[in-house]
């Protein structure tokens, strides 16, 4: 008795199955697998799932898009290595902005310049804000389109500049206004530190360090990624000042980690924090405090570079899956999903007419901290871009640890920096 | 035991399990706190207001049941092959001799030498070509033999009188049958242990389940848990302990019904003869 | 002496009787199945590509012959990651496994109803999953507001900065797995003193043998094989260190806690350095196999094996 009803179970499981497919052969359905990541926290599986929900309901017949979450970024580019090593590639996929170099030597993903031109009648990739613009270019073509996008800012908890007798309202503008303030702010009992002045955050430094180098008017590879530039003026400058707040002053933890610093401020543990726009939910969330978002300071003038992830389609797959994983990212990316996604994630929204869309204009008005972010990118450009970016990553990251740390002086340090990032761009 | 020994031993058992133990309980606490009641510049051990919403929200950003079955199914399966595949092997590790011998044993310990980063790509291609892409059965396959087991299993089985061996085998009863009725019997705490190690790890296992599958209906706990860790933002704190707590619930209820097995297991199970 | 002795361990005797059970490869023809697909069929490739360059800038593999070995051996980088993981080594393997002993042998006793609950209290490090446990120590080693160094004033000792500090990041690494797998290795003492007649330590006390002197002519010998395998496998395992490292600190400050496998996860996944990737992953097995391969023809030689019924 049970054996045949589960008979019957499965026979009708296999009809339903074999109707939906005969509804489907015939509008010739395209199927997409699209791999993302999440990676600042919220539910944004879940508003990935219902934005895919929307353009399948809008493509009923056409296209479907499988929405796959495939961690952090992290295991989300490891996901994507091994698919498309095995030969068996998403169509579609989001990872971080720096792995581009790694994806174009797997020889993992198609320029898009001939859809983005005739994209929205010409006017598409203007309307992205141009330091989003700038990591999608190698070789003169674009590879993928911006889309979770961030950049580091400064934030500054209001109480703790009240207790300090400083102006709640008014962040450091410049980098001597951030020494003093800093060094104001750090409460110290003993020898030990109750609250720091600023920190800033560990693990992702190298991005936070090439900001500083930018405040200073410098730069530390070229946008071909054929030249590095780490023992100029202006960066050994940067790295200097850095020793100054940390080693010498010691008005921040010399080093630390990016999930662990988010913490410190909310708990009151250090006054003034350098991290992503991504975790602005995060802190609104969690702060008891009144806090604020600015621009990092400056020196010869504000600056800052661009993070996150953006979307791109995978070469080895038929055309006919190329144009629908276009039409795909093509909707993801217009002003009126770019808004929802920015007021979703509390990513800075990719393209400037997202903030002339009503619901964005609304958001922004009640939160208009998240509007600092967007206001930088005017001196914001690209993140350094070059083959094997991992490994200067990880050559500048040691340098600046030893330098903080007192172990090697900072134009030494920057030195050996140049001297191994040659060795490791150079053909 | 003498009274004043047995108070020695509670105490340092007391002692050392408050130490293991308290991560769990802050877990447990910030699980059930407000956002804004986490990070305070001396810990806070009572949640107040208790908050039960964070494991509300849990359940709603994944279905976290449909994991739940999923992992029970894959880690199951995987321990009920394991045991065979062990049991046959650490047997004639432990109780044979034939040429290769100790080569085969380190061919068997290779498998816990490689670093699993380096199994992916090569893995997921078999898969591929078996057609197992995206299935529970891939997440089970590469786990299906055990070096970690066989290595277990024949130390406890060596550890068995010969002379059993020499009693059973008279009496007729050598072979596969001497392994069921003598060996397993005799060893059980070690397949309990192994069991439970077994279970633990691969209720554990996160990017290979990650890697090799891609929709809710296979997928497994850990995955669902990833989501709270963010390497932008760090990490919804609450909503992570909660999922954490919830996660290893059931690990704990298996874990507290399969320790009794280690209860005077020995005794009861006749090495008189 | 009353005490059994237990008896150095001898090649097990063959006779024909036995033989007739079947060709003892048969019984390993269900693991070598899996094994060479999912094991073997791996490091045969990574030895493979080993042997070529493959990477950003070389998109197609190149034969290179050893120089990936070679560039390794003049890495600087690869030695510190080498000295990195034998202090993680020496800094997990000799307290991880006394912890277990000795929870094994106090969780052992008759306890009554409390047993059940130091057992889940001690094993539960295990259960929780890598990148829930690692998170969490990131917050407890917090040295502003995490419980360690709050709990560590109370007992007088001075703020340590943990994982903000490059001498202090790799100890924090430590101390969180030493938490996280003693259990796993009290269970197998567990299971390995279960499977110690209970008749030999009454007939020792019989004798007058203190408790000192039980544990170490009855316990510890028959102990033996149980001690072998969890020295093994922690040898193995604290090589194979990578989570903690990965959510933890990423290998910093300055590559202060790099260890071998987030070398070669570096390598393979994040640089795309494949046939560098591919000659740390078979220098790696090789390395283990021969230091394991050490410790049996030491050790294991010495090892009490079967009981004198």
């Amino acid at each position: 008795m049970r054996t045949r009803s589960m008979l019957a179970v499965v026979l009708l499981g296999m009809l339903a199955l074999a109707g939906s497919g005969a509804v489907l052969a015939q509008g010739k359905l395209i199927r997409l697998t699209f791999y993302y990541p999440v990676g600042v926290a919220g539910p944004l599986a879940k508003v990935i799932g219902d934005m895919t929900d929307q353009f399948n309901k809008q493509e009923a017949g056409r296209i479907e898009v499988v929405p796959v979450y495939s961690g952090d970024y992290d295991p989300t580019l490891q996901k994507v290595q091994t698919a498309v090593m095995a030969g068996n590639p998403p169509d579609v996929f989001i990872v971080e902005i720096s792995e581009l170099h790694t994806l174009l030597a797997m020889n993992a993903i198609v320029p898009l310049d001939e859809h983005v031109k005739k994209a929205e009648g010409g006017r598409y990739w203007e309307d992205f804000f141009p330091a989003f613009r700038e990591n999608s270019v190698v070789g003169g073509k674009i590879w993928w389109i911006p889309f979770q996008r961030s950049t580091p800012v400064l934030y500054w908890n209001k109480e703790a500049f009240r207790k300090a007798g400083l102006d709640p309202e008014k962040p450091p503008r410049s980098w001597d206004e951030l020494r003093e303030y800093a060094k104001r702010l750090t409460v110290r009992d003993g020898s030990e530190v109750k609250q720091w002045g600023v920190t800033i955050s560990g693990g992702w430094h190298d991005w936070l360090f090439e900001a500083f180098v930018r405040q200073n008017g410098g730069w530390l590879i070229n946008a071909e990624g054929t030249k590095a530039n780490f023992t100029s003026k202006e960066a050994v400058e940067a790295l200097e000042f850095w020793v100054d707040l940390l080693n010498q002053e010691k008005v921040g933890p010399p080093h630390s980690t990016w999930a662990s610093t988010p913490p410190d401020f909310v708990a009151g543990r250090t006054a003034m924090l350098y991290h992503s726009t991504g975790i602005l939910t995060f802190l609104k969330n969690s702060a008891k405090f009144d806090f604020g978002v600015a621009f990092m300071p400056a020196r010869k003038s504000y600056g800052a570079e661009v993070g996150g992830g953006n979307l791109a389609i995978s070469r080895k797959i038929p055309k006919e899956r190329q144009e629908a994983a276009w039409r795909f990212i093509e909707w993801m990316t217009s002003a009126e999903n770019a808004a929802k996604w920015s007021i979703a994630s509390g990513y800075v929204a990719t393209r400037a007419s997202a903030y002339d869309r009503p619901e964005m204009k609304v958001h922004v008005e009640k939160n208009p901290e998240y509007l600092v972010a967007r206001d930088q990118l005017k001196f914001a450009s690209a993140k350094m871009m070059a083959p094997n970016y991992q490994k200067i990553r990880e050559i500048l990251k040691k340098q600046l640890d030893d330098a903080v740390d007192g172990r090697v002086n900072p134009k030494d340090a920057l030195d050996t920096v140049q001297r191994q990032v040659m060795a490791v761009i150079k053909r | 035991m003498r009274t004043g020994s047995r108070l020695g031993v509670h105490l340092g058992l007391i002692a050392l399990t408050g130490v293991t133990v308290t991560p769990y309980l802050w877990l447990l606490s910030t699980s059930l706190k407000e956002r804004t009641a986490v990070f305070t510049p001396t810990p806070q051990w009572l949640p107040w207001p208790v908050n039960f919403g964070n494991y509300v929200e849990v359940f709603q950003r994944a279905p976290f049941g449909l994991y739940l079955v999923n992992t029970l199914i894959v880690v199951s399966g995987i321990l009920a092959v394991q045991l065979v595949t062990i049991t046959l092997a650490a047997y004639v590790f432990a109780r044979r001799r034939f040429p290769g011998r100790e080569l085969l044993f380190g061919a068997f310990l290779l498998q816990m030498m490689i670093p699993i980063h380096a199994t992916f790509v090569p893995n997921f291609l078999t898969l591929r070509t078996l057609d197992l892409l995206n299935t529970r059965l891939a997440m089970m396959l590469p786990f299906f033999a055990s070096g970690y087991g066989t290595f277990l299993l024949r130390q406890a089985f060596r550890t068995v009188p010969r002379d059993l061996e020499d009693a059973a085998v008279l009496d007729g009863c050598g072979g596969l049958r001497f392994l069921w009725h003598v060996l397993l019997p005799l060893t059980r705490p070690t397949l309990v242990a192994f069991g439970l190690i077994s279970l633990v790890s691969h209720w554990n296992d996160y990017l290979w389940p990650l890697i090799v599958t891609d929709t809710p209906d296979v997928r497994t706990l850990t995955i669902g848990l990833g989501m709270f860790v963010q390497q932008e933002s760090g990490a919804d704190w609450t909503l992570l302990m909660a999922a954490t707590a919830f996660v290893t619930a059931p690990l704990m209820v298996i874990f507290l019904i399969f320790q009794r097995r280690f209860v005077e297991s020995f005794m009861t199970s006749g090495l008189k003869g | 002496m009353a005490i059994p002795a237990a008896r150095v361990l001898t090649p097990p005797r063959v006779s024909a009787r036995r033989r007739q059970a079947g060709t003892p490869y048969l019984y390993l023809l269900p693991s070598l199945v899996f094994l060479a697909a999912f094991t073997y069929l791996p490091l045969a490739t990574a030895t493979g590509l080993s042997a070529v360059r493959w990477n950003v800038l070389t998109p197609e593999p190149v034969f290179v012959g050893l120089d990936n070995y070679r560039a390794l051996a003049g890495d600087p980088l690869f030695w510190l990651v080498l000295r990195n993981n034998l202090l993680y080594a020496v800094g997990t393997i000799p307290t991880t496994m006394a912890l277990a002993l000795g929870a094994a042998l106090l969780v052992n006793q008759p306890l009554g109803r409390l047993r059940a609950v130091y057992r889940v209290g001690l094993f539960y490090p295990t259960m929780v999953p890598m990148v829930a446990a690692a998170m969490l120590w990131v917050w407890l080693f917090n040295p502003g507001i995490g419980l360690v160094n709050h709990y560590l004033g109370y007992l007088g000792v001075p703020r340590v900065e943990w994982l903000y500090d490059r001498h202090w990041a790799l100890p924090a690494i430590i101390i969180m797995s030493i938490w996280k797998h003693f259990g796993y290795f009290m269970l197998i003492f567990l299971a390995g003193l279960q499977s110690i007649p209970a008749e030999l330590h009454e007939a020792a006390a019989i004798e007058g043998a203190s408790a000192w002197r039980r544990f170490r002519h009855v316990t510890l010998p028959l102990l033996g094989p149980a001690l072998l395998f969890v020295f093994v496998v922690a040898i193995i395992s604290s090589f194979q260190v990578f989570d903690q490292v990965y959510v933890m600190t990423q290998g910093g400050p300055a590559d202060q806690t790099n260890v071998l496998i987030f070398f070669i996860w570096q390598h393979a996944f994040r640089f795309w350095d494949l046939g560098m990737g591919a000659a740390l992953t078979t220098l790696f097995v090789a390395g283990l196999l021969v230091t394991v391969g050490v410790v049996f023809r030491g050790v294991g030689r010495r090892v009490y094996y079967e009981v004198e019924g």
